[in-house]
């Protein structure tokens, strides 16, 4: 009775046990958190956005990727930011050609330190709607910046990624004001998912890929 | 008295012989679907390299499609559905049995006896109850802090999705499931359903749905929640497949359930069973059954419909191709709001049909409850657009479905005033079945109120898609069906086991499981008005402190569901102590026999006498007239 009684309440535990384990490890699932690296009283982000992942078993779709500070580029859209910090400076490689904005409104740039960003060094504060290849959009922290693609006969563009600056890509970088601490989602609002219906699935739902979180910490 | 022309064997041992694990049972049966699985994935691999959406998103839903149509095959072949089929054709004998020897063994095949399905039922129902209610503690988990830090934003989605269409797929059939499979042939008087393969086949589908469904998490998960909606399901990743396919199953199993249960009704009743004598609880899973086998096919096609979107470019829900979103929304919800009766109707025929026990007078208005139960059924197919009255539907159709939502409280009204009459100075025996019933009715009260709120254009507008429709549901299926239900499981599994269960237990369930409940799910009223949305895993930081509390009452909701099980555990594998026959003092049928039941229900078919409510009536006569052989005489 004594055994028969432990060995349900162990087979039970374990049973719970192993299917608490599955979903935690399941649903737990996400890409690293990459940490900026911090300059003073400023976080530095380095990002790249490029046409195709490229790496089987992964889908080959668009994607972000970000240099963690030992520089090495990481599949992640996790960007973790020390809350001491006074101001988020990132720089974007973009590499990939142009979608288009479906809504003209999010050609301009908001939210950033002076309103403006800098274009291959070229200060702007709006794009031309139809130049984007992606956009880095946080609703909560009322930020957008567009980022228009390369020509899209440029000779040597990037087949996969990470992408390096020998290949044909725009920069953009911008400042903002480090917000308080919290989590922030950033998404592209270029409906740039290939295939996909209206250009919305796949990696524009998917953190790791268009989607995203600022950590704020 | 040893019955030998009895169709049915005894079982014979109760550890099953090693030599059937070669045999056609579940086991065979899971390493069949895995391997006709990798099997269909590759054929459709293969197809998939040749339509347009699957090569340019990068997706494979092909193959996980035709492997998920291979899986289903191979489950059903081996569990040896396909063994009597074949050997008709090749002209063996009819058979009224199958697969009813061998013990415990019984439990894990193709078994034709309808209260060895029941059991089945209702333990693989319960497992995945619990699956779905881990699930809810993980939401609870993660609403305990502003910026849901817990799982990643768009995992969040899979974890309600899976709760809510896991908790809504083993509910529809974890009411009809076990007790309708185990009451019906009884309480009509006969040996079994009329159609027990296919009772079999319904009830290893479900299993198998609740499997598939799990599948989602191994394929990115899906962003719908349980309502499917177009054209976020088209755009989606393969997790979708899983839900589209489980839910298909248990589209299928639903229809055949229905059927089985009306054929068996309208043709297998003992002499002497009429209409007015046929058992309410019978009712509430006779106009269950029709509302499922009328909505139910509305779900399967709507279904098939997105995944021929997802495969074959169909665009019948893509408005730039000619096709219409909105018209997935219509198809889901002629099923959906008949679905949530599906819930519904079963758990008003328990109530019912347990509260005259326990008040000891008659079932007060049979006939007014059978008209509420049918005129429920009726009118839920006429209120779905309720759902879309924020989805752009033509404006003057809202005060049409406002006006029927608001009308079909009426007959609602009427089970309420069923069992209030039944009540009503009534020297009340405060059992634990009964007390789960009075919950019913006091739940179901705040759920079917705060629809009232719903169903009004002005107030859904502003109460759309927020924790008040959230807390509106939880009230109607968790504090009305999950109430019934238990109430149901309390009262009949003695009979259904032949154990009792533990009485101190069962009442501690009952009590931290109703206060819990309330706590958990009343202040979500208010936090919805606030203006907190679902399926969202951040909210309004004003709302914290709130949802920290409900998020604290949902865990010891949690531990309270864990009383239940271990008084499972605790009676029915340690304790068993054998039940009495009648342990209620009920008039039922089913209690007239030996608990439990011998496998062949009755030694010679009963002749009916009188519905079985005649609590405290002078004349009443007993239910049944066995024919001078006492009841079970020879178990
Ligand atoms: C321990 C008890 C339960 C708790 C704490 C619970 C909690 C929740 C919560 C918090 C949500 C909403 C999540 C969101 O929208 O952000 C939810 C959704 C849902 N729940 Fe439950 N739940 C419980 C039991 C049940 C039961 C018994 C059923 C039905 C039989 C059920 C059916 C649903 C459905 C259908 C949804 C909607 C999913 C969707 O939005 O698609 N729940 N539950
Ligand atoms: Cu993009």
């Amino acid at each position: 009775m004594r055994g028969r009684l432990l060995g349900v309440i162990a087979s039970f535990g374990l049973l719970v046990g192993v299917v608490v384990v599955y979903f935690i490890f399941i649903l737990e699932e996400a890409p690293p958190g990459v940490a900026a690296s911090v300059h003073g009283t400023t976080a530095q982000l380095t990002l790249q956005t490029d046409a195709s992942y490229g790496h089987a078993p992964y889908p080959d779709w668009v994607t972000y990727e970000a240099r963690d500070p030992s520089g090495h580029w990481q599949h992640s859209t996790i960007l973790k930011i020390p809350a001491g910090t006074r101001y988020v400076h990132v720089t974007v490689y973009e590499y990939d050609t142009a979608t288009g904005l479906r809504n003209p409104f999010f050609a301009y740039v908001r939210g950033t330190v002076g309103g403006v960003i800098q274009l291959n060094g070229r200060p702007m504060n709006y794009v031309d709607a139809a130049s984007p290849a992606h956009t880095f959009t946080a609703p909560d922290l009322g930020l957008n910046v567009p980022l228009p693609g390369i020509d899209s006969s440029a000779k040597n563009q990037c087949a996969a990624a990470p992408c390096r600056t020998s290949e044909a890509h725009n920069t953009i970088s911008f400042t903002f004001k480090t917000p308080k601490p919290g989590n922030y989602r950033f998404q592209c609002i270029v409906p740039c998912a290939l295939g996909f219906l209206y250009g919305f699935g796949g990696p524009m739902q998917t953190i790791g890929y268009m989607d995203g979180m600022i950590e704020v910490a | 008295m040893e019955s030998a022309s009895l169709p049915v064997s005894r079982p014979r041992s109760d550890s099953p012989p090693l030599g059937s694990l070669l045999g056609f049972n579940v086991v065979s049966a899971t390493l069949l679907a895995i391997l006709a699985y990798y099997f269909g994935h590759k054929i459709g691999a293969v197809i998939g390299h040749h339509t347009v959406w699957n090569t340019s998103s990068d997706q494979d839903d092909d193959a996980v499609l035709i492997g998920m149509g291979f899986a289903i095959l191979g489950w059903i072949a081996g569990l040896g559905f396909f063994n009597y089929p074949i050997g008709r054709i090749f002209g063996r004998p009819v058979a009224l049995h199958e697969g009813n020897e061998g013990g415990a063994w019984r439990y894990l095949r193709l078994c034709t006896d309808h209260k060895v399905v029941a059991l089945q039922y209702l333990v693989a129902t319960l497992f995945f109850f619990f699956i779905a209610g881990l699930n809810a503690m993980f939401i609870r988990a993660e609403l305990t802090s502003v910026h849901g830090t817990l799982f990643p934003a768009g995992n969040y989605l899979t974890l309600v999705g899976l709760h809510g269409t896991m908790m809504l797929m083993m509910m529809s059939a974890g009411v009809i499931g076990p007790l309708g499979n185990y009451l019906v042939p009884i309480l009509i008087g006969t040996r079994r359903m009329a159609f027990p393969r296919i009772e079999s086949l319904t009830m290893w589908l479900t299993v198998l749905a609740g499997f598939v469904l799990l599948s989602a998490t191994l394929l990115g998960g899906f962003p719908t929640g349980w309502t499917g909606y177009a054209p976020l399901a088209d755009e989606a990743r393969s997790g979708i497949d899983a839900y589209l396919v489980s839910f298909g199953l248990i589209g299928i199993s639903l229809v055949l359930v229905g059927l089985n249960i009306i054929v068996t009704v309208m043709t297998q009743r003992a002499p002497g069973m009429t209409w007015n004598r046929l058992p309410i609880v019978v009712w509430g899973f006779v106009t269950t059954s029709i509302l499922a086998v009328l909505s139910a096919p509305v779900l399967a096609a709507a279904l098939v419909m997105t995944i021929s979107d997802r495969t074959i470019d169909s665009t019948l829900f893509v408005s730039s191709s000619g096709g219409s979103p909105l018209l997935w929304d219509e198809l889901f919800w002629f099923f959906g709001h008949p679905e949530v009766y599906i819930l519904a109707l079963p758990g008003f025929g328990i109530v019912l049909e347990i509260l005259p026990v326990f008040a000891r007078k008659p079932l007060w208005g049979y006939k007014l409850a059978i008209s509420g139960l049918f005129g429920v059924a009726l009118m839920s197919f006429m209120v779905w657009q309720h759902h879309l009255f924020m989805s752009g539907i033509n404006a003057n159709l809202r005060p049409f479905y406002m006006f029927s939502t608001e009308l079909i409280s009426i007959p609602t009204g009427f089970i309420f005033l069923n069992g209030m009459g039944t009540m009503w100075r009534a020297k009340i025996r405060f059992t634990v079945p009964m007390l789960f019933c009075m919950a019913f009715f006091f739940n179901f009260l705040f759920g079917g109120l705060s629809g009232v709120f719903l169903s009004d254009v002005p107030a859904d507008t502003l109460l759309h898609g927020s924790f008040f429709v959230m807390a509106h549901f939880h009230y109607t299926i968790m504090g009305g069906l999950v109430f019934a239900l238990l109430g149901g499981i309390y009262y009949w599994l003695p009979k259904m086991t032949g154990l009792k269960l533990n009485e101190a237990l069962a009442k501690a369930h009952f009590w931290t499981m109703f206060i819990f409940f309330n706590l958990t799910f009343f202040p979500l009223f208010v936090a919805g008005m606030l203006g907190m949305p679902r399926r969202v895993s951040s909210y309004n930081a004003a709302l914290h402190n709130l949802n920290v509390f409900v998020s604290a009452m949902a865990f010891f909701l949690g531990l309270s569901m864990l009383l239940f099980l271990w008084n499972l555990v605790y009676s029915l594998v340690f304790k068993r102590e054998p039940a009495e026959q009648n342990p209620w003092d009920s008039k039922g049928l089913e209690w007239q026999l030996p608990s439990p039941v011998p496998a062949y229900n009755f030694e010679r078919i009963p002749t009916i006498t009188s519905d079985p409510y005649g609590y405290g009536e002078p004349g009443a006569v007993p239910v049944a007239d066995f024919g001078g052989v006492p009841a079970g005489a020879s178990a």
